[in-house]
């Protein structure tokens, strides 16, 4: 088993809310010891070189198996989670078939076994049967099996009766609907923000409102629901615009039982890369206009950005961050959607939507801590402790995520004083359609730990 | 000065003589393709301008035949129907000697079968070192010139561009109104603007000229530009929305009008042909509202009793069959122009700078 010393790091605890310079003791796989370090011992240690937290949960990631894995497999998710720090993956039932009975649910569970990887798999599964929206899911016997949510994500539940069923249904079993919040009859063939840069470029508009009028109606029903079902609970996945954000904001100090997540690159990127722009969101500045301001420095129209929901604009993005916070944003779940090339190397409005993100959401979200738009911790807790809160103690660390002594070692050690450059061969994903291909970000990757074991090390670590 | 082309301006820059080979003579063109519009600096306009006058001189002469592009192999590749444009490029490209291939592919193989990247390495194994691409999915084109060895032109894709018939259009405006030039004249475009390339690439390089620039249709068919006019095309460079017919015609030098397509009822847009034509179409009393001796243009093909009355088409101030005559002129100074960019003609050369990730 592994035995492991890290002396003098920056460790952050979102259990306690602690972090500091301190130490951490693996013996055998079990987290022996975490001893803080004051005074002179602390001299020199600071939350820009080496950090230690808690492994990190994804409540949102496509693992394509079965049905589509030669864009990926759990084993390859699976990996490419360990890569970016994750130890805990939430699989999206949008498969084929879809994760809408138990067997489906065991097969994956055996490919994760077979894997080897110690990184734990939960999956949602499909709120009803066949992601076709019409009739519920075998809820009943996929909350049995263990699943620990229902989506169809990958499309919106369009029936809003089907949604209140649904709802008042998981509610008595105690699981969340998770919902990907979009109206379609306002999407009908769109391909990027419906704002300046779609415009020009000559895309059809994907307005905010598809979203935020699902959201609305999301959240009207859950207030419905509740009369009659006070454990209902809906969590609204990748959220992207101020005013979907807000809307949540309010029906939360109203005491609805909602949560929600935000991805890195809905808080990080914006429409503005579509147009040929590399920078984030907060170097854009409010009114910003990538033609005006010469920040146009790659060709337009790459398909790696397109996502579904679009990449917005800086304002909204910036949202997103404020989101996450003020504690709006329970989690960021990163969306991640892996893609081949012959799905990806197209057209722009013919390619599938989605990003291969996993193993690049530290390194945006570092972005934003190293400009200043978000603290460590707060973006430690939005990877740890608040997608914990979400499942409710149904994962494997019992909802206790945090640096705990005597549990098996579950931790990501990762450098922010050094960078790393994203590449096609160096992600263990089987998506390569990362819009950050060749670019550098900061926090390189030194150790995940997943139940005692070593789930990534660096090649040279 | 430097943002408006202006006739005034260009006396003391080279025009080039056409009847050589292109990359016998430096005349500071540096793009090796031709996918936007808004990549042209005002000089790259004049300059374009001034070969077109070069090659109206040649379409003038008994044989309106140059041998500049001898030798070099311009493929035609369309993914939706086209007569105007794909036989304007042919003619152009022949005129200069090119050797032209024609492939019209089927609109179904654009979401089936051989994928845009496949048939791009095909043409050019097959000898393409120019490829002129019409498709009906926006920036399309770039993701052909990232693999493309040699020059790529857009001859129009999806909603986003149509540079030739933008530059064809600014060479008509320029050809025809007094003074030579459209800087402070009042241009309008009317009709439907949201599915509009032509309409969108006249935006950036009537906006470099200098015109006073007005969109005008149904609030349907405008959707996002008023955003786009507060903004400008560049730093500056505004221009005017309305969905008022009469503000937009009202002392206007050039009436542009669009092609109305009968989908856009299906989805919802309008009411019914018959009410647009009626509140937005061209009709002579309408083009009384804009200055006397106006000109009257229209990108083609027309649906005359919609978007443009007959009369008005076929009437005095109607320069569209110039348009027609002048696109062959501006795609024969465009065809020249790239093929003396280093690494048009052979064939070889790698991805443009800055080109998309996977």
């Amino acid at each position: 088993m592994t035995d492991l010393d890290i002396g003098r790091a920056w460790l952050v605890d979102p259990a306690t809310g602690r972090e500091g310079p301190g130490e951490i003791v693996v013996r055998d796989g079990i987290l022996e010891a975490v001893n803080w370090l004051d005074g002179a011992d602390a001299d020199g240690v600071d939350a820009n070189g080496i950090v230690v937290a808690p492994g990190f949960i994804d409540l949102h990631a496509h693992l394509r198996e079965p049905g589509n894995e030669d864009a990926e497999t759990v084993a390859s998710g699976l990996a490419a989670a360990a890569h970016g720090g994750f130890t805990t993956v939430c699989a999206m039932p949008n498969t084929s078939p879809a994760l809408d009975e138990p067997g489906v649910l065991s097969q994956i569970r055996a490919a994760a076994v077979s894997s080897g990887s110690p990184v734990e798999l939960l999956a949602h599964g499909a709120v009803t049967t066949g992601r076709a929206g019409e009739t519920l899911a075998a809820l009943g016997e996929l909350a049995d099996a263990g699943v620990v949510g229902f989506s169809d994500d990958g499309s919106p539940i369009r029936s809003a009766s089907i949604l209140r069923n649904a709802l008042a249904y998981a509610g008595a079993l105690g699981l969340p609907i998770v919902d990907h919040p979009e109206d379609a009859t306002l999407t009908d063939g769109a391909e990027a923000n419906d704002g300046l840069v779609a415009t020009v470029l000559g895309l059809r508009g994907w307005p905010c409102a598809a979203e935020e009028v699902a959201v609305g109606r999301d959240l009207a029903i859950l207030a419905d629901v509740r009369r009659d079902v006070p454990g209902v609970r809906l969590h609204l996945t990748h959220l992207s615009t101020a005013a979907s954000l807000e809307l949540v904001r309010r029906a939360k100090a109203a005491g609805l039982p909602v949560t929600c997540d935000v991805t890195p690159h809905h808080l990080a990127l914006t429409d503005e890369w579509v147009a040929g722009a590399r920078r984030f969101a907060w170097d854009a500045g409010e009114g910003g206009d990538p033609w005006r301001d010469d920040a146009l420095v790659a060709a337009p129209y790459a398909s790696s950005l397109r996502v579904n929901p679009p990449l917005r604009t800086p304002p909204d993005a910036l949202a997103c961050l404020a989101a996450v916070a003020d504690g709006t944003a329970d989690a960021i779940a990163t969306d991640h959607a892996p893609h081949t090339e012959v799905d990806k190397a197209v057209e722009f409005g013919l390619a599938a939507n989605g990003i291969s993100g996993i193993e690049t959401a530290l390194g945006l979200v570092l972005a934003a801590v190293d400009a200043g738009q978000l603290t460590l911790a707060r973006a430690i807790a939005a990877l740890t402790s608040g997608p914990a809160a979400v499942l409710g103690g149904r994962s494997r660390r019992n909802g206790s995520v945090g640096l705990v002594e005597g549990a098996p070692a579950d931790l990501v050690v990762f450098d922010r004083s050094e960078t790393w450059t994203v590449t096609a061969d160096g992600l263990a994903s089987r998506g390569k359609n990362s819009p950050l291909l060749g670019m550098d970000l900061s926090g390189r990757m030194l150790l995940t730990m997943a139940d005692g074991r070593v789930a990534y090390e660096a090649p040279d670590a | 000065m430097s943002a408006v082309i202006d006739g005034s301006v260009t006396a003391e820059m080279a025009v080039p003589s056409v009847d050589v080979a292109p990359e016998s003579q430096p005349v500071g063109w540096r793009h090796r393709h031709l996918l936007d519009v808004d990549g042209l600096t005002a000089a790259d306009l004049d300059l374009v301008m001034r070969t077109a006058d070069a090659m109206r001189e040649v379409l003038a002469r008994p044989i309106a035949k140059v041998p500049a592009l001898r030798g070099r192999n311009v493929t035609i590749l369309f993914y939706e129907a086209s007569t105007r444009t794909r036989v304007s490029f042919e003619v152009a490209a022949k005129n200069l000697s090119a050797d032209v291939v024609n492939i019209a592919a089927a609109t179904s193989s654009v979401t089936k079968g051989e994928s845009l990247v496949d048939t791009v390495r095909t043409v050019e194994a097959l000898g393409a070192q120019m490829l002129v691409i019409r498709h009906p999915v926006s920036g399309a084109p770039y993701l052909a010139a990232e693999i493309f060895g040699g020059s790529v032109l857009n001859g129009g894709d999806g909603w986003h561009a149509h540079p030739t018939q933008a530059l064809l259009d600014l060479y008509t405006m320029r050809s025809r109104l007094p003074g030579g030039s459209v800087a402070g004249r009042k241009v309008v475009i009317l009709g439907d603007v949201l599915h509009s390339r032509v309409a969108r690439s006249n935006i950036w390089s009537l906006t470099a000229a200098g015109a006073d620039l007005w969109l005008c249709g149904p609030p349907t068919l405008l959707r996002g530009f008023e955003a786009w006019a507060g903004r400008g095309a560049a730093a500056g460079r505004r221009f005017h929305v309305t969905a008022s017919v009469d503000e937009a015609l009202r002392d206007a030098d050039v009436v542009m009008a669009l092609r109305i397509q009968r989908e856009r009822m299906a989805s919802g847009l309008l009411p019914s042909l018959r009410e647009y034509a009626a509140r937005y179409g061209l009709t002579a009393a309408r083009l009384a509202l804009a200055k006397p001796g106006a000109i009257v243009m229209h990108p083609g093909p027309m649906n005359e009793g919609v978007e443009i009355a007959a009369d008005v088409a076929a009437g005095a101030q109607s320069v569209i069959t110039d348009q027609v005559t002048n696109g062959v002129a501006i795609r024969m100074a465009l065809l020249y122009l790239l093929a003396g960019v280093a690494g048009a003609g052979s064939g070889v050369g790698g991805s443009p700078a800055g080109a998309p990730g996977a």
